[in-house]
This record gives structure tokens, C-alpha cells and sequence, in this order.
């Protein structure tokens, strides 16, 4: 019995001592890591945006993909928007945001969070690998398959094909909910 | 054993890859790129060296019936530490590791020094199996990614760093790359070949 106390006493201050360095730790890197991750989601907004302003972030519940959509404006006028994705990948939740026109087009997309494989689905956070969805989702459909992609870009997402899944699944979920906002008059 | 004998053990008589197999899931997994073997030695070497340290500083503490929870309590700690520093100062190499950072905590080099060695042994020899074990594993591991990357994708990608991208295209392989090399079957080809050489070259050393 005491012999027990002992081992749990022991134990219990391993414990604590490492959850006062870790605390420690927290409280000097979070702020970093949180203004890290604000700036990284302003830089990718800027970069999805095509040039247009950027509104303010309306938030959207209950879609399995949409986590809110910002309004893109050309001199006033709507010119589009940017949605807020997530998806299930490889490696658990990924969320990327992605540029649309009114009509449902994809104009640019990028990578925010994820835990892909590296070498493999990691690479979806590469600048080239959203330029196969470019210009898809009006007249031309997502490519959610690997046979609607050409040979090179096959190649390109082999050997993570539940990435692919991911991204391409949350895309067509973009551009399917740009055209039921009614943005085309 | 000598202090330098211990340092050095880990090389190559004692390759934690190589010769010991030990932490073989994220050698296979990270070494897709030069960068991400690098990153990883990184993070398994600091984990390593102060884990040997605190194990073996409390080796006479920790009680027998106990020290597996003890040391995953040390390491996971370690890791977590890691994890935070890195996602805050070096995001590209917190990002490029990816699920493999969290990993470090059930690799079997770090268990496996601190339970045949860090425990029964003192802090400074310790700290030198450390260094030894990490060193051996970089180099077993960033030898696997150079092969790797440079058959299977015709780069060499180190970190950016000014002007410079971090991705070194090498002529001929780049445009001539053999996929199967940065895939998962390349990755167990690789471990292969090198074993196959290790125990060849280790074999040949004995009938001298």
C-alpha cells in the first residue's frame, strides 16, 4: 500500500513538472503561433482574391464543407467569393480556402491547415497543385475522380489519392454553394 | 567503454537504422525529401538528448515497476515542447514534418536508448549515446531521402533561405524521374539495398 502511494507520488510529480514546463512553454508560443496563423490566413486570402476587395467573413453553420464565405467586390459590385473549406483528408482535417466567381467558377485555392502525409498529400499545399481545379465548376464540372484529370496531373496527386478526394470534394462543395447563393443575376 | 567509442557507436556499428532497425515507420515515411530528413533528425536529436539526460539523471528515482509510464510522461513532454517551439519559429519545418512531429514520441530509438541505456548508465555517457544515436540516424535517414528524392523526383529540396527557393533541380533526373522511388514500395527498395550493404560491409570487417 505504501509502496504504491510512493510509485504514485513519484509519478504524479513527473506529471507535474512536465505540465509546468509545457504551460510554460504555451504561454510563450501560442501568441506567436496565433499571429503566425492570422497572417498566414490574411496572406492566402490575398492571394485567392484576384485583385477584388475583400469583404468581411460571414460565418455558415451546419454544411459538412462551408465554414463561412466572404464577399468579393469589384468598384461596389459583387465579383464573387471567397469560402471557407474544410475536409477530411489522410492525415484528419484540412481547410483550404478557395475563390469563386458568382457563377461558380474556381478561381484560385490554397492549403491553410492540414496533416498530410509529407512528400505525398502535403504536396496539395503546393501553389501548382490547386491550378487543376482553375476554371472549373461553371461549365467545366470539379474533377473529383483521377480519370477527369490529364495523365501529368494523374501523376502529380499519385499515391495520395484520399488527399485529392479531400480537396477536390470540398471544392465542388464551394462551387456548389456560390451557385445557390444567387449570385448570378 | 570509451567516451569516444560511445559517441560513435551510433555511426555505424551501431546504426540505429541500419543495424538496430529501430524507428524504421518515420524513416520510411519523412524521407520523401532531404528537407523533411533533415527537420526530423532535428526534432528526434533534441528529443533524444534531453530525454537520455532526465532518464538518466532520475534513474535512481524512478522505481523499476514504473518506468515505462515515467518515460513516456519525459518523452511525450519533450516532444509536445518541441512541437510548440517548432510550430512557432520554424512553421515550413513544423508544416513539412507534419503528422510525423507528434510521432517522435512512440519512436523506438528514444524508448528503446532510455531503456537500454540512459537507464542503467550516467548522465554524460548518456548524453554521448544521444548524440551518437541522433547523428547515426540523420545520416541513415538523409542518405534514404537524397536517394529517394533525387531518383523519384530529380530534386534535392533543402530549406528556402533568401533568394533561394530550396529546391536544387538536378539535370537529367529531374527530367527523367522514377516515381516509384519517392512512393512507399521506393521507400522499403532503399531500406533494402543499404541493409543488404551494411550487413555486407559489417560481415566483411568479421572475416578480416
Amino acid at each position: 500500500m505504501t509502496k504504491n502511494i510512493k510509485y504514485g507520488l513519484i509519478l504524479l510529480s513527473i506529471c507535474a513538472v512536465s505540465a509546468f514546463a509545457l504551460a510554460l512553454t504555451n504561454s510563450i508560443t501560442a501568441p506567436v503561433i496565433q499571429h503566425y496563423e492570422f497572417e498566414q490566413r490574411q496572406l492566402a486570402l490575398t492571394a485567392v482574391s484576384n485583385g477584388y476587395a475583400i469583404g468581411s467573413e460571414k460565418p455558415v453553420e451546419a454544411d459538412p464543407y462551408v465554414t463561412y464565405t466572404i464577399d468579393l467586390t469589384d468598384d461596389g459590385q459583387l465579383a464573387g467569393y471567397i469560402v471557407g473549406l474544410k475536409s477530411a483528408g489522410y492525415g484528419g482535417q484540412m481547410t483550404l480556402v478557395a475563390s469563386y466567381k458568382v457563377s461558380g467558377e474556381m478561381m484560385f485555392a490554397q492549403l491553410l491547415t492540414h496533416s498530410e502525409t509529407p512528400g505525398l498529400g502535403a504536396k496539395a499545399a503546393e501553389t501548382s497543385y490547386m491550378e487543376k481545379f482553375q476554371g472549373t465548376g461553371d461549365d467545366t464540372p470539379v474533377p473529383t475522380d483521377k480519370t477527369m484529370l490529364t495523365d501529368a496531373e494523374a501523376q502529380a496527386v499519385s499515391g495520395a489519392s484520399i488527399t485529392f478526394g479531400a480537396v477536390s470534394r470540398a471544392i465542388e462543395a464551394g462551387s456548389t454553394y456560390v451557385k445557390n447563393l444567387g449570385g448570378v443575376k | 567503454m570509451s567516451k569516444m567509442k560511445e559517441l560513435s557507436k551510433g555511426l555505424f556499428k551501431d546504426n540505429p537504422i541500419f543495424v538496430l532497425m529501430l524507428g524504421l515507420c518515420p524513416v520510411l515515411g519523412v524521407s520523401t525529401q532531404v528537407s523533411n530528413a533533415i527537420g526530423m533528425s532535428a526534432g528526434v536529436m533534441f528529443v533524444l538528448l534531453f530525454s537520455n539526460m532526465i532518464i538518466s539523471a532520475l534513474r535512481k528515482i524512478i522505481p523499476a515497476s514504473i518506468h515505462i509510464p515515467a518515460y513516456i510522461v519525459v518523452i511525450a513532454s519533450l516532444v509536445s515542447f518541441i512541437q510548440m517551439v517548432m510550430h512557432a519559429y520554424v512553421p515550413s519545418v513544423y508544416n513539412a514534418l507534419g503528422v510525423y512531429l507528434p510521432l517522435i514520441v512512440v519512436n523506438c530509438i528514444i524508448l528503446g536508448r532510455a531503456e537500454a541505456f540512459a537507464s542503467k548508465n550516467t548522465v554524460v555517457d548518456s548524453m554521448l549515446d544521444a548524440i551518437g544515436m541522433s547523428i547515426g540516424f540523420a545520416l541513415g535517414l538523409t542518405l534514404i531521402a537524397l536517394i529517394r528524392e533525387l531518383f523519384g523526383s530529380g530534386t534535392i529540396t533543402l530549406f528556402p533561405m533568401g533568394n533561394f527557393s530550396g529546391v536544387i533541380n538536378i539535370p537529367w533526373f529531374y527530367d527523367n524521374p522514377i516515381r516509384v522511388f519517392s512512393l512507399a514500395p521506393g521507400a522499403l527498395l532503399i531500406m533494402g539495398f543499404l541493409k543488404a550493404f551494411f550487413d555486407w560491409n559489417s560481415s566483411r570487417k568479421k572475416d578480416k
